[in-house]
């Protein structure tokens, strides 16, 4: 019999990516953890949204886990196969139509206080210790679409000034992104990580701790955050069930492409 | 008339040192690889590379040193290399002349090209790194002449003043290339799955190269025009190359080759020979360092033995592992042709890549 109570961090990070998609909502998603999220929404706790990804494929269903957004695992099951260009369009019509449907993931190497996310370069930008992909589809998606932001929840990650902007948060706090220029009505709604979920504060657009996980404390958040964060307001998240436990070994990810099993002893 | 050639004739009459290049697909889709390696055997470089999503194609690129100026997005063999190694390594050694858009940003700029447009304004990019640093300075573009002198100027919107957009200059594409599933002898071309900014550039660009995976007839190609993406007055050169995207997917023919990326991705962590020993060396006094820290650390002492060994049998050259070098004489070098890397990479091998009709990929049905 397999044993599905011993849910892993990751599992429980998917989970509580499905559990913040809401009805209808459309899911900009990219691979690894927020596709399985989006995924396990899509079968079991929100099957009304629509996930689609940067490179422009609309309404996708995956059978099996794709690896990157051009995968043909998307393009063979999905509703559209348009250019990224349209999706960009699509995008910022969105809210230039001023509805508020969507809601992406995106992730990083570091972030601030305010949900500045660098996905760029460690160090100098002319001369980094450790250089990464760049942008690629985030600072568009960061631009104009509410964001969940999904990271590893470590003190040398969430720091007060981080090196580079690739991805715009709230900026400096409220008002900041009204100044650079910035739809001031989008921006990211939590941070999802292996220890808990922050929010923004709605008057300093700070972070907060909003909920722990079965297996963390708010102390051992403040303890792995490089800065102050307020978590007098944090609530237990309850674990997933044994059945979402089992959709995401069994349906979704069967090959550990993006979610190892627990070790067993 | 007479586009259909050898990839040998394609690439030495339409692609040129010094050239403002952009290649197809999508990091491991679609990606114009035959011709990539044509390209690196032939010996052209000092590209100046508006690289869209890119993946192993510019980083083999990058690695030869056949880049001048890399106006960049993404550079990644997404699900086997989540950074792309010798991009980043140029980079990190201070190697690369490089320049960061978004990709929204740069696949407009592409898009732009196409339309024939002067400059682009957008509303991205604002309040980042991306508009804070300019990864070519300004005095570099000066020097640069394939490069504008810009990387963006804020701009008033003419049509809502007080509105400040970013406006960002249009490539000039001195050549395209890009791998199709058919295309036919007069150059018009059916690509299946999505375009990508494939027919972006083949408009955009003054010469274009289509290889393809079926070379059908003119009759055929356009039984059905609601298939055909580009107009074969785009294109310079057609040539057949089954395959072509190796190791990359190609929507409706095959899957990735998942085994040849775990190889670039472990192979392209080293330059070569020189640069594993270093590396190795380097990683073992690293961990014997982390030893000596924990002397009770059973694993950590395990670990620096470990590197240890890997270190002096790379020092001796018992145990050299497989560098980028080895990599790119295994598969590009030591062949002269596309067909003769179908023969090395092996029909079985090839056939287990096939897409299952109805999964669209390389799946299993049970």
């Amino acid at each position: 019999m397999s044993d599905y109570k011993n849910y892993t961090k990751q599992e429980m990070q998917a989970y509580a990516i499905a559990k913040n998609i809401k009805e209808n909502q459309i899911v900009i998603v990219g691979t690894g953890l927020p596709l399985i999220g989006a995924s396990l929404a899509k079968r079991v706790v929100c099957p009304s949204c629509h996930p689609i990804v940067e490179s422009g494929l609309m309404d996708c269903a995956p059978v099996e886990v794709p690896r990157s957004v051009g995968d043909n695992r998307f393009m063979a099951h999905c509703a559209v196969q348009w250019p990224n260009i349209r999706f960009i369009g699509f995008e910022a019509n969105e809210w230039l139509h001023d509805v508020d449907r969507l809601i992406a993931f995106i992730g990083g190497a570091q972030i601030d206080p305010f949900g500045n996310v660098n996905s760029t370069c460690i160090g100098n930008y002319h001369n980094p210790k450790t250089r990464f992909t760049g942008s690629g589809g985030a600072n568009g998606i960061a631009t104009y679409c509410n964001t969940v932001i999904m990271m590893q929840h470590q003190k040398r990650r969430f720091m007060d000034h981080i090196d580079y902007v690739t991805s715009c948060g709230w900026m400096d706090g409220p008002g900041g992104r009204e100044k650079a220029g910035l739809p001031g009505n989008r921006g990211p709604q939590m941070v999802v990580t292996d220890l808990g979920i922050m929010k923004f504060d709605d008057k300093t657009k700070r972070m907060y701790l909003a909920y722990y996980y079965p297996f963390s404390t708010p102390e051992m958040v403040q303890e792995n955050t490089g800065f102050e964060v307020d978590v007098s307001r944090a609530q237990l998240m309850e674990g997933p069930n044994e059945e979402i436990i089992r959709v995401i070994r069994e349906e979704i990810d069967p090959g550990q492409a993006f979610i190892k099993l627990p070790k067993t002893k | 008339m007479g586009k259909v050639c050898t990839l040998s004739e394609a690439v030495s009459k339409y692609v040129k040192s010094g050239d403002t290049i952009c290649f197809g697909g999508f990091t491991t889709n679609r990606k114009p690889y035959a011709a990539v390696y044509e390209i690196l055997r032939q010996g052209q470089k000092d590209f100046t590379v508006w690289a869209g999503p890119a993946g192993g194609d510019w980083d083999m690129m990058i690695g030869e040193g056949r880049v001048k100026a890399y106006i960049n997005c993404y550079t990644a063999n997404s699900g086997y290399t989540n950074v792309s190694r010798r991009f980043r390594a140029a980079i990190e050694a201070g190697r690369l002349t490089y320049e960061d858009y978004s990709q929204d940003v740069l696949m407009l700029q592409l898009h732009a090209a196409s339309l024939g447009l002067p400059f682009l304004p957008v509303r991205l990019m604002g309040g980042s790194g991306l508009t804070e640093f300019w990864g070519i300075s300004k005095e570099e573009r000066a020097k640069l002449d394939t490069v504008d002198n810009d990387k963006f100027v804020m701009v008033d919107n003419p049509f809502n003043p007080g509105e400040k957009v970013v406006a960002v200059p249009v490539p000039r594409l001195d050549c395209a290339v890009i791998h199709v599933q058919k295309a036919s002898p007069d150059g018009t071309c059916i690509i299946e799955g999505d375009e990508f900014h494939d027919v972006d550039i083949a408009v955009a660009a003054k010469r274009t190269i289509v290889t393809c995976e079926e070379l059908v007839s003119d009759e055929y190609i356009r039984r059905d025009p609601t298939l055909t993406r580009i107009f074969g007055q785009c294109v310079d050169a057609v040539v057949h190359a089954p395959h072509g995207a190796w190791p990359a997917q190609c929507y409706g023919y095959y899957d990735v080759d998942g085994d040849a990326m775990k190889e670039y991705d472990k192979a392209s962590k080293y330059q070569d020979a020189e640069d594993a020993k270093k590396q190795l060396a380097k990683a073992a006094e690293k961990a014997a360092k982390a030893a000596a820290k924990a002397p009770e650390d059973d694993k950590a002492a395990e670990k620096a033995a470990k590197a240890a060994a890997a270190a002096k049998a790379a020092e001796d050259g018992s145990a050299v592992p497989e560098t980028f070098r080895d990599y790119m004489d295994k598969w590009i070098y030591s062949v002269k042709t596309h067909e003769e890397l179908l023969d090395k990479v092996g029909a079985s091998r090839l056939i287990a890549t096939k897409n299952v009709p109805g999964l669209g990929y390389a799946g299993k049905i049970q």
